[in-house]
This record gives structure tokens, sequence and C-alpha cells, in this order.
């Protein structure tokens, strides 16, 4: 496994990527980033809260779905709680992520995990949007009674399964053999 | 690999088979990472909600019985998971650890938010059934919700300054006359017969 994400970020080297970075590290936002040694703590501090409050609605909708939290409400009212939570949650992640990439241009773009983690993320959000939209039709005439198909449970839990793979993958971006 | 005899507390713990087969190991310590950060995000977020309910922030209408119901038995099992695993990572580099002031901050912090929830739990719990369902809830769960979400945000950044200080601080370093007095003071504990 090692040998194989080596032998990717390997080939990474000679891409347009390896250019990409050292442009990246050259930009006035960069450099902010490493002037300060608390600039990078602090934007990790904000990316982890921001996967918590993101994290943790996701459960509570998954939770909704499974019937296992939210009795007696309908599937509505909990996704007009706890989606813009994800929303948002989402943002703040994808930014505060954008400027510890700038930190560490080289170390994040010539990185294999660093990839399986950005292509993760992008199948967690377009499974999870295609889940919430078919959820939604399901659980409309079914009102505070509502409980999910087996289908849709075990989509859910998918779900959270994706977010603690692009969670192992954002840490192991600094373990990984380059 | 050859390790002198531990000359204090924390490098017996240190210098155990476990916490030398985790320091030395290539996967243990990020594997038992990954493990922490996944259950500390699961506390963080389901904290979060219930803190935003006592706060009237949001689920303003849902009662807060059932919240706690939804949202306690995450919030404890991945506290158990996140102490286990932040034990384990703690005994591999124990010495390191007690010397740094975040780490020693961290946990008073966690600490001090443990007692803020037990008192939320034993003392402003006990009259829940006649705010149960309201809107508004009384000053002391407010304030236990407020103080909460300070300490977990507060706990979070010194976990990640952890990272990034560990071995800056040193015993062989310390008592040169120009320590700060939190570094001096967190000397007497952590080179103790050193």
């Amino acid at each position: 496994m090692g040998d194989l994400l080596f032998n990717i970020t390997d080939w990474m080297r000679g891409t347009v990527l390896l250019d990409w970075a050292f442009w990246m590290q050259e930009t006035a936002f960069s450099l902010f980033m490493v002037e300060n040694f608390w600039n990078v703590p602090i934007a990790q501090a904000i990316h982890i809260l921001s996967i918590g409050a993101a994290f943790g609605s996701v459960l509570m909708i998954v939770l909704r779905v499974n019937g296992m939290a939210g009795a007696g409400l309908t599937f509505e009212q909990t996704a007009a709680r706890f989606v813009p939570w994800v929303r948002w949650g989402l943002v703040v992640i994808v930014l505060s992520g954008l400027s510890m990439i700038m930190a560490e241009p080289v170390r994040n773009m010539i990185n294999a995990v660093f990839w399986i983690k950005m292509i993760a993320l992008v199948v967690m959000v377009l499974v999870s949007l295609s889940w919430i939209g078919s959820v939604r039709a399901a659980a409309q005439t079914a009102g505070v009674s509502y409980v999910g198909t087996g289908g849709a449970k075990a989509t859910g839990w998918l779900i959270m399964a994706l977010w603690c793979l692009i969670i192992v993958c954002g840490r192991w971006i600094a373990y990984v053999p380059v | 690999m050859y390790y002198p005899e531990p000359t204090t507390i924390w490098e017996s713990i240190q210098y155990t088979p476990l916490g030398i087969f985790i320091a030395e190991s290539t996967w243990a310590f990020p594997t038992i990472e990954t493990i922490h950060v996944i259950a500390l995000v699961t506390v963080l977020g389901t904290i979060f909600v219930m803190d935003l309910r006592l706060l009237g922030v949001a689920s303003k209408n849902y009662p807060i019985t059932s919240m706690s119901r939804d949202t306690l038995k995450w919030t404890w099992g991945g506290f158990i998971l996140a102490a286990i695993t932040g034990t384990l990572l703690y005994i591999s580099k124990t010495s390191s650890y007690m010397i740094n002031p975040f780490f020693m901050g961290k946990m008073a912090l966690l600490a001090i938010a443990g007692l803020n929830m037990a008192y939320f739990h034993f003392v402003t719990w006990k009259t829940v059934a006649n705010w149960d369902t309201s809107p508004v809830v009384p000053t002391g769960a407010k304030v236990a919700g407020i103080t909460s979400l300070i300490f977990w945000i507060t706990i979070v950044f010194f976990g990640r300054a952890i990272g990034f200080t560990l071995g800056i601080y040193d015993c062989y370093m310390v008592g040169q006359g120009d320590d700060g007095f939190i570094v001096s003071m967190l000397a007497g504990i952590a080179c103790a017969g050193a």
C-alpha cells in the first residue's frame, strides 16, 4: 500500500502539479500563512471545529432516517435544522482547508493521499445530495412517522463512512511516504 | 533500540513495552491518532447540537430531554473512545506531554468542562420538566451551553497546538533562568527525579 501510494506521489512530481505548487508557494497568501507560527495551527483548529459541526449534523440526519433521533419531528423539520449546518460547515471546511494547502502546497499537492481525500470528498457530496433529495421526496407524505427504507438507512451510514474515510486521509497526508 | 533507565515516573510509563511499541511503530501512532480525531469530531458535533439548543439558537421547538436522548449516548461513546486513544498516544511520549503547557492546559480544560457538565446534569437538570419544551431556558442552562462551547473550542485549539510544540519544551532545557512561570511550574511536575 505504502509503495503504491509512494509511486503515485513520485509520478505526480513529474506533472504540472509541481509547477502549480511552486507558484502557490510564492503567493502573498502562502507567505502570510507561514510567516506566523500560529497561522497553520489556527487554520487546523478551525478545520476540525467545522468538521465537528458538519459531522454532528450529518449524524443527526442519518439517525432521523434510521428512526434513532428526532422523534416527533418530520424529516423536513430535521433537514431544516441540520442541512444548513452541513452546507455552511462544508464552506468553512473548504476555506480553512484551502488556507492549509496554500501554507504547504508541495506537501499537499504532491501527495497521493491528498488527492484520494479530494475524490472521496466529491463522492461524499454527490452521494449526500442525491440521498437527501430522494429521502425528502419519500418522507413528504409520511409526516412524523417517517422512517427510511433499508436502502436509505444503509446509504446514510455509507455517507458517515465516507466522512470517516475523508478524516482518515486527512490525517495520513502527514504520514504517508512521499 | 536502547532505552536508558527511567529517571522519572513519566519515563517509566513511556518505556513500557506498549509505550515503546506505539512510539517506534510506523503505523500505530497515526492509526490511533486517526481514531482519536473521528471520536473527537463525534463528541464536538453532538455537544454543539445540545449547546445550541440550550442557548436557544437552534432546535428551539424540540424538547430538551429528547435532544439529550438523541445526542448524549454519542457524546459519551465518542468521549470514551477519545479518552482511550488519547491515553495510548500519551504513553508513547509521556515525558514530552507532561512538560507541554498546551497538553497540561488541555487536561485542565477537560476537567473543567467535565465539572461544568456534571453541575448541569446534577443541579440545573432537576427542574428540566419546567422548561423542557420552552424555547427559552433558565440562565443556568444557558451558562452551561456557552461555557461548554468556549471550553470545547479552546480544547481543540490546545489539542492542535500540542502537535506543533511537542519537543519544544524539555527537562534538559528548563532551569536556565529564562523560562516562563508556567513552564517552570510544569517542569516541577514533569522533571521531578530527573
